[in-house]
C-alpha cells in the first residue's frame, strides 16, 4: 500500500459565454452576411477545421479493429482518451469552447473475501465503503466483493471487520485490468466522437476547399483567363468576368457552412468528450450535497454537544454559586463574609473558564485569524503545533470562504496528527494556490503508516474534502515517510 | 433529607452537591449515568433523586427512563428531573405515573437557590413541581387548544400555577387575592374543562395533566 486516493470523481462544471455568437448577431443582416468571411470567428473555425483534421485521422487508428482486438482496445483506450484531450485543448484554443475533463480511468481492484457471517459481511461492505472504495454483499453466501481498494487495504479493512482474509489476491489482477481498460467508457465514447468527427473533418475540408479556394479562382477568373487559360477554356475575357457572381456567392456562404459544421462538431464534443451524461455528472453533485449534509448535522450536533456539556454547564454552576451568595447576603443572620468570598471567588474563576472554553469553541467553529487570509492563519498554526514546521505558502489569490476554512482544519488535523502519532521530528505545511486549485500537503519524517479508519480524522478529513468535491491523497508507506495531500477546488 | 444526584456535568454536579450540603440535605451520593443511579438508588433509598434528562452513552432521555424505572420499584423516592430544555414529552411520560413525589425543572431555576430547595421539599413531601415553562409548554402542547381557550386570562394562569403543583393559598399569594377567589376560578376551570372538582394537590395536578394529555 504506497497511495490510495479517496476521491477523484469531483471535476469542475464549466460554463462558457459564447461571446462572438453574441457580438455577431448585433448589425444590420446585409453588413452580416458580406462580413461573415472577415470575421475572427471565421478564421478560428477554420484554424480549428485544418488542425483538427489530422488529429481526427490520427485518432481513427484507435477504432480500426485488429488483430486480438481485446488487447488492442485495452491499449489503445489511454491512447484515444488522450487525443479526446487534444480535441478539447483546440477546442478550448480555438473555439473558446472549455470543454471539462471526463473522469480519469479507475482500475476496479475487484476482490472477493468470503466471510465467517453476514454481520461480518456487512461490517466490511461499511468499512470498505468508508474507506472510499466500493463494495456489494454476496447474496447467497456471506462474504464481499470490493473495488477500488488495494488488496492490502482491504486485508487490514477486514481485519478491522474481524474478518482474516487468508489471500486478499485480486481475482485475475490482469484480466481484471485489461477488462476495464477495454470497457473504459470514457474511451469508447472518445471513439464515437473520432468516428463521427473523420467525415465531419473531410466535409469541412471540402467546404474549405470549394468554398475558399474554389470562390477565390473564380473571384479571380479573368486573371488566370488572361494569363494562360484562355486557350483551355476558349471564350471571351468578358464571359471569363461571368465567373464573378460565382466566386462571390462560394466566398459568402463557405463561412456559414462552416459554422454550421462546427457547431456540429461542437455538439460532438459536448457529448462524447466532455464527463458524460448529465445523469452521472448529477448523481456526482447527489453524493457530495448528500455528505455536505451530513457533515453539517454531524457538525452541529458537536457544537450543540460541545455547548450544552460544557459553556452551559459552566454556567449554571456558575448562577449556582452566585444564587447561593445571594441567598448568604439576604439573611437577617450575620453575613458570614468569608464564605460568600469563596462563592463569589468560585463564580469568578467558573466564568474565567466558561469564557476560555467558548473562546476555543468558537475557534472551532471559524478560526478569526482565517479573516486575514489563510497564509496567515496557517502560519499561526505553524507557530502553535507541537513540533517545527516548515511552512511553504503560495496564496496569490484568496479561494472562497468556505474553502479557505476546509483548507484551515485539513491543515490543522493533519499537524495535529503528525504531533500525536507520526513520531516525526519535523513536518513541512505547504498550501499553494494555483488557478482553479488550493493544494494543501503536509509532509513528516516520522513512521509512516497513516492510513483512515472508519469514525477517525483522517477519515472524516476526507469526508469534509470530498463535500467540495475535492479529493485527499495518502502516501504513508509502513517506515514513513508520510505525504498527505488535500486538493480543493478554489471556488464552491 | 438524604438525596442521589445523578448528572453527568462534573461543574453542575459539584454546584448542586454545595447547594444542598449548604441546606443541611445529605448526599449519599452522585454519580454521573443511569446505570449508577439506579444502582446508587438500590443501595441508599434515598428521599429524593435529583436526575438530569440526558446523560451517556447516548445523551437523550436516559435520565428520564432511569427516573421511570425508579418509580416502578422504589415508589418512595422522590423524583426531581431537570433539563437544560423544556421538552414536554418527558414531562407527560413522568406525570403519567399517577402518583405523587414529582418534579420537572429547568437547569435555570436551579439557580435560584430558594425556588430549587422548595421544589426539593414539595417532591420529597410526594406533591409535585413543574417548571413554568413546562407547564406553559404542557398548555400550549395541548389538543384541547378550544377548551383552553374559553378560559379567561386569570383562569388560565390559575390553571397553570395548579399544574405547577401549587396549593390554593400559594396561588391567592401569588395573585395578592382571597383563597375564596382562587376556589372560584377553580371550580370554574373545571367545569369548564368537564373535570371532576378534588381537593388533594396532587390530584388536581393529575386531573388538569390528564385532561392536557389525554390522547
Amino acid at each position: 500500500m504506497r497511495t490510495r486516493t479517496l476521491a477523484a470523481d469531483g471535476h469542475n462544471t464549466v460554463i462558457t459565454y459564447d461571446n462572438q455568437t453574441m457580438t455577431e448577431q448585433a448589425g444590420s443582416p446585409l453588413r452580416h452576411v458580406i462580413e461573415a468571411p472577415f470575421t475572427r470567428r471565421t478564421w478560428s473555425e477554420l484554424g480549428h477545421a485544418l488542425i483538427s483534421f489530422p488529429v481526427a485521422a490520427s485518432a481513427f487508428v484507435c477504432l480500426v479493429p485488429m488483430l486480438h482486438n481485446g488487447i488492442f482496445w485495452a491499449v489503445s483506450a489511454p491512447v484515444v482518451r488522450w487525443f479526446g484531450a487534444a480535441a478539447r485543448s483546440l477546442s478550448r484554443t480555438l473555439l473558446g469552447e472549455d470543454i471539462p475533463a471526463p473522469p480519469p480511468f479507475r482500475p476496479p481492484l475487484r476482490l472477493k473475501v468470503a466471510t465467517p457471517d453476514a454481520a461480518a459481511a456487512v461490517r466490511l461492505f461499511e468499512a470498505v465503503q468508508a474507506a472510499g472504495g466500493k463494495a456489494r454483499v454476496w447474496e447467497t453466501k456471506p462474504g464481499v466483493t470490493t473495488r477500488l481498494l488495494p488488496p492490502a487495504r482491504v486485508a487490514e479493512l477486514a481485519a478491522t471487520a474481524g474478518v482474516t482474509v487468508p489471500s486478499p489476491a485480486p481475482q485475475g489482477e490482469f484480466a481484471e485490468w485489461m477488462g476495464a481498460r477495454v470497457l473504459d467508457p470514457v474511451a469508447w465514447r472518445a471513439r464515437a466522437y473520432f468516428a463521427l468527427k473523420l467525415p465531419l473533418a473531410l466535409v469541412s475540408l471540402a467546404v474549405i476547399a470549394a468554398g475558399w479556394l474554389g470562390g477565390v479562382f473564380c473571384l479571380t477568373f479573368p486573371v488566370w483567363w488572361t494569363l494562360a487559360l484562355s486557350t483551355v477554356f476558349g471564350g471571351s475575357l468578358a464571359s471569363s468576368f461571368t465567373f464573378l457572381p460565382l466566386g462571390a456567392t462560394l466566398l459568402l456562404a463557405a463561412p456559414w457552412a462552416m459554422h454550421g459544421l462546427t457547431e456540429t462538431d461542437r455538439w460532438l464534443m459536448r457529448s462524447l468528450l466532455g464527463p458524460g451524461s448529465p445523469a452521472t455528472r448529477i448523481r456526482v453533485l447527489e453524493e457530495s450535497r448528500a455528505r455536505a449534509v451530513d457533515d453539517s448535522a454531524a457538525r452541529l450536533r458537536g457544537i450543540e454537544r460541545d455547548l450544552h456539556d460544557g459553556t452551559q454547564a459552566q454556567l449554571v454552576a456558575l448562577a449556582m454559586k452566585l444564587g447561593l451568595a445571594m441567598e448568604k447576603l439576604d439573611t437577617a443572620a450575620p453575613v458570614d463574609l468569608p464564605r460568600i468570598a469563596q462563592l463569589v471567588g468560585d463564580a469568578h474563576r467558573g466564568a474565567l473558564e466558561a469564557i476560555a472554553d467558548l473562546r476555543t469553541l468558537a475557534r472551532g467553529i471559524h478560526p478569526p485569524v482565517l479573516d486575514n487570509g489563510l497564509a496567515d492563519a496557517l502560519a499561526t498554526l505553524a507557530n502553535r503545533s507541537a513540533l517545527p514546521v516548515e511552512l511553504i505558502t503560495d496564496i496569490p489569490e484568496r479561494p472562497s470562504a468556505a474553502i479557505e476554512t476546509i483548507a484551515y482544519f485539513s491543515a490543522a488535523e493533519l499537524l495535529a496528527n503528525v504531533a500525536k502519532h507520526s513520531g516525526a521530528r519535523r513536518a513541512t505545511l505547504e498550501a499553494v494556490h494555483v488557478p482553479g486549485l488550493l493544494r494543501v500537503r503536509v509532509t513528516d519524517d516520522g513512521r509512516g503508516g497513516a492510513h483512515p479508519v472508519p469514525h477517525g480524522g483522517l477519515h472524516g478529513l476526507a469526508e469534509r474534502v470530498r463535500t467540495v468535491d475535492g479529493r485527499i491523497d495518502i502516501d504513508s508507506p509502513v517506515g514513513g515517510p508520510t505525504t498527505v495531500t488535500v486538493e480543493l477546488p478554489s471556488h464552491a | 433529607m438524604r438525596i442521589v444526584i445523578a448528572e453527568d456535568a462534573a461543574v453542575i454536579r459539584a454546584g448542586l452537591t454545595e447547594i444542598l450540603t449548604d441546606r443541611g440535605h445529605e448526599i449519599v451520593a452522585a454519580v454521573g449515568d443511569a446505570a449508577a443511579l439506579l444502582a446508587a438508588v438500590a443501595a441508599h433509598a434515598p428521599d429524593v433523586a435529583i436526575i438530569d434528562v440526558r446523560m451517556p452513552p447516548d445523551h437523550t432521555d436516559e435520565g428520564l427512563r432511569a427516573a421511570i424505572a425508579i418509580r416502578r420499584t422504589h415508589p418512595g423516592v422522590g423524583i426531581l428531573v431537570f433539563s437544560q430544555y423544556v421538552e414536554t414529552r418527558y414531562a407527560a411520560d413522568l406525570l403519567r405515573m399517577h402518583s405523587g413525589g414529582v418534579g420537572y425543572l429547568l437547569k435555570d431555576r436551579v439557580a435560584n437557590v430558594a425556588e430549587f430547595a422548595d421544589a426539593i421539599a414539595r417532591v420529597a413531601a410526594g406533591g409535585t413541581a413543574l417548571d413554568p415553562e413546562v407547564v406553559t409548554g404542557l398548555l400550549t402542547a395541548t389538543r384541547h387548544a378550544a377548551a383552553l381557550d374559553a378560559l379567561t386570562p386569570r383562569e388560565h394562569d390559575v390553571l397553570a400555577l395548579m399544574a405547577e403543583g401549587r396549593s390554593n393559598s400559594a396561588i391567592a399569594d401569588r395573585f395578592a387575592v382571597s383563597e375564596r377567589a382562587v376556589e372560584k376560578h377553580i371550580s370554574n376551570i373545571f367545569s369548564k374543562l368537564g373535570l371532576p372538582p378534588s381537593d388533594s394537590d396532587h390530584r388536581r395536578v393529575l386531573a388538569v395533566l390528564a385532561f392536557l394529555d389525554e390522547r
